[in-house]
């Protein structure tokens, strides 16, 4: 009986401790944004700043651009970081979002190995080398995540009015970070932004092979989920991170932000 | 050999006590240790009642949780998610993305492998050991009460393996945590994303720990079996 | 007035008639040794007598008063109290299987102490208080299970082949302490082969041939 007791007394002491660590519920902001905004390491150097000021923390979910929306559409998360202009107006237009800011922007690159098959290195049109690709059936790995990335390619094929399949197509159905792993074990071309490719760039040692078109521009948004949706989101928190990284200390700091040396972001708030 | 060098790297990590590192550890350990305390007193009373009483929709609720103990975790992980979602029938209570989601998820996944394996060892249980019990005057109550401690090793040996099942998953701590750094980021879901990212020392020191847990898990079981079977 | 009387006592097992007994009655101060050959049913009857097994049966009463014959077990333990022939002794302690009877009966720690110790000595088992219960030899089990049957002082005691499967020097043993059971206050029936207690003083042979009792 003795021994019951102790384990009953230890049960108990256990699930206070746990309730305890729990009910230090500081005001908790939850931020959905896409892998490669989260891989690029961007967060992890802006957001501590932004939790010194506000004392509040924020809780970031990265997952691809359309799963992120959707978490704001749910009402899972208060504010959402993506980068899809469409996709976000579409979702202020249905109502999920208010107060959408312009942050900032990369962008996009198309990589290949380095011998490149399809020729597109001398090319200034991304369609174009899209459309070479396609026609030398190189190997090209796609996002397939319905990402902002994978939005703008589809758009490139869209507007070469092609529809890419067949052996040399693989769509893979993840992040920006594991596309490009494969890409650079697989040797196959693959559409980038250039944030997430310098973080890469050492490790998959496949080269650029273009960049600059007008259409690769990759601009990020930041929306807040709408309160009158969803009244006990926290607008609030949001409200305080959207003004934040818009503002002259947050936009600075996304200048600052380099990786092996490079800025990966330039900072776009009006 | 790069993998003879990421893993020296691991280790070195692993002892410098990393923070980060030892801070993924205790959430995968306290979810886990959590989620068993409130999964085991149900389902070992389930286990026991579906072994030693007949009644009538007995059957029915055998398959039931052999079935759920089949299905795999992402399954339980995407069902939670749409039940604790602000658009499903919990959402009010705001519990998507946070720890306590995953004490939920976890706890319904080492939930029918306790009654599963309670119910093996209640069912294999001396048939004199009720009888004796009996026959001395104890109530039905003490006299269950009696059939448990009998199995009481195998008993434990099944919290042992519901912990091991419940540790090493990822399809729900995934779906229902978010694996949001310091807060639902536990071994496997680090694991998933540094090996996303390449950064394979971390997954690969994560990856250590996980395979040390589970041969101590194991150990334990062997010792915990050893003990019930020497009768 | 009979300690147990049992009447219209019939068991088969499917289509076999085990047995089929009119009356049965069993006195308070006497001992009973109930023999037969293998598959006589021995064990069963006993079983039945404790309550452990179900039977066809017309009445049966205890101390005068009549008890349902699903209820046996619940209303008679621990006044009736069944040893099985191999007993099982609970994987806690020696200790704690002796005091099972008097735990079970709310009896609190401090004097439940004393009665085990008595009990234990009783029974020669003092020695073993330390050992893990399963590995005890088979007669230190019989002694540990009759210790913690008497302990309960039960008005009726139901031993099942007791000394069987027990060497020489264990079955004295036993025997010996079977014998100071059988006392005035005291109904023991015993299934047994054993020469050794069928030398009981003033037992009574209950035969089971051919379904019946003689």
């Amino acid at each position: 009986m003795k021994r019951f007791n102790q384990l009953v007394s230890a049960v108990i002491l256990t699930l206070l401790l746990a309730g305890t660590t729990w009910a230090s519920d500081k005001n908790i902001i939850r931020l959905a944004t896409t892998t490669s905004t989260a891989n690029s390491g961007l967060l992890d150097y802006l957001l501590p700043k932004f939790e010194q000021k506000c004392s509040c923390k924020v809780h970031v979910i990265s997952v691809g651009t359309g799963k992120a929306l959707k978490l704001g559409e749910d009402g899972n998360v208060d504010v959402v970081l993506v980068h899809a202009r469409p996709a976000e107006d579409t979702f202020i237009a249905a109502g999920h979002g208010i107060d959408r800011r312009d942050v900032m922007y990369n962008d996009f690159i198309l990589i290949g190995p380095h011998n490149d098959p399809a020729k597109i290195r001398d090319e200034k049109d991304v369609v174009n080398a899209m459309k070479k690709i396609a026609q030398s059936q190189s190997k090209f790995v796609s996002r397939g995540d319905d990402s902002g990335t994978d939005k703008m390619e589809k758009n490139y094929w869209k507007i070469a009015n092609m529809k890419p399949e067949g052996k040399w197509y693989f769509s893979a159905g993840q992040g920006m970070g594991e596309v490009l792993q494969m890409s650079g074990e697989m040797r196959a071309y693959t559409l980038t932004d250039r944030g997430t490719y310098i973080s890469y760039r050492d490790k998959i040692g496949l080269p650029i092979l273009l960049q600059g078109d007008e259409r690769m521009f990759n601009p990020y948004g930041i929306i807040a989920v709408n309160p009158k949706k969803y009244p006990d989101a926290n607008y609030k928190g949001a409200t305080e991170l959207i003004n934040w990284i818009t503002s002259p200390q947050g936009q600075q700091l996304i200048g600052s932000f380099k990786v092996g040396g490079e800025q990966l972001f330039v900072p776009s708030a009006k | 050999m790069e993998l003879l060098q990421s893993t020296a790297e691991a280790l070195r990590l692993l002892m410098a006590g990393d923070a980060e590192l030892w801070g993924i550890i205790f959430v995968s350990v306290k979810v886990c240790f959590l989620a068993l305390v409130i999964a085991t007193p149900p389902a070992v009373l389930l286990g026991f009642f579906l072994a030693s009483r007949i009644f009538p929709g007995r059957r029915v609720l055998i398959v039931a949780v052999q079935t759920l103990l089949a299905l795999p975790t992402v399954v339980i992980g995407l069902i939670l998610y749409m039940l604790l979602s602000r658009q499903g029938p919990f959402g009010s209570m705001h519990l998507l993305f946070t720890q306590q989601a995953m004490v939920i998820g976890e706890a319904i996944l080492a939930f029918p492998i306790l009654a599963a394996l309670t119910l093996s060892a209640v069912q294999a249980v001396d048939p004199r050991v009720a009888e004796t019990a009996r026959t001395l005057g104890a109530k039905p109550w003490r006299t269950s009460l009696t059939m448990l401690l009998e199995v009481r090793f195998a008993v434990m040996a099944a919290m042992v393996s519901g912990f091991g099942r419940v540790i090493s998953e990822i399809g729900c701590a995934m779906m229902v945590g978010g694996n949001i750094a310091g807060v639902t980021r536990n071994i496997t879901t680090a694991i998933a994303l540094e090996t996303s990212k390449g950064e394979f020392v971390e997954g690969i020191a994560l990856g250590i720990v996980l395979v040390i847990i589970a041969l101590t898990i194991n150990f334990g079981l062997a010792l915990l079996q050893g003990r019930g079977g020497s009768r | 007035m009979s300690l147990m009387l049992v009447r219209g006592l019939r068991k088969s097992f499917g289509e076999r008639l085990l047995f089929d007994v009119a009356e049965l009655a069993l006195q308070s101060g006497s001992s009973y040794l109930l023999t037969g050959g293998n598959g006589s049913g021995k064990t069963t009857m006993l079983r039945i007598l404790a309550g452990l097994e179900t039977a066809q049966i017309g009445s049966v009463s205890f101390e005068g008063v009549t008890i349902p014959a699903g209820e046996i077990c619940t209303q008679l333990s621990p006044r009736v109290v069944y040893l099985h022939q191999h007993p099982y002794l609970f994987s806690s302690s020696v200790a704690a299987n002796v005091a099972y009877g008097l735990k079970a009966a709310g009896m609190a720690h401090a004097k439940r102490e004393a009665l085990v110790r008595e009990a234990m000595t009783w029974a020669g088992v003092n020695h073993l208080a330390h050992i893990a219960p399963h590995k005890l030899s088979g007669g230190e089990k019989q002694r540990v299970a009759l210790a913690r049957a008497r302990i309960l002082n039960p008005k009726m005691l139901l031993l099942d082949e007791p000394t069987a499967n027990l060497d020489e020097e264990a079955r004295r043993q036993v025997a010996g302490l079977i014998r100071q059971m059988c006392d005035n206050n005291h109904c023991v029936v015993i299934a047994t082969h054993d020469p050794e207690l069928m030398t009981l003083k003033d037992a009574v042979q209950l035969r089971l041939e051919n379904a019946a009792l003689r």
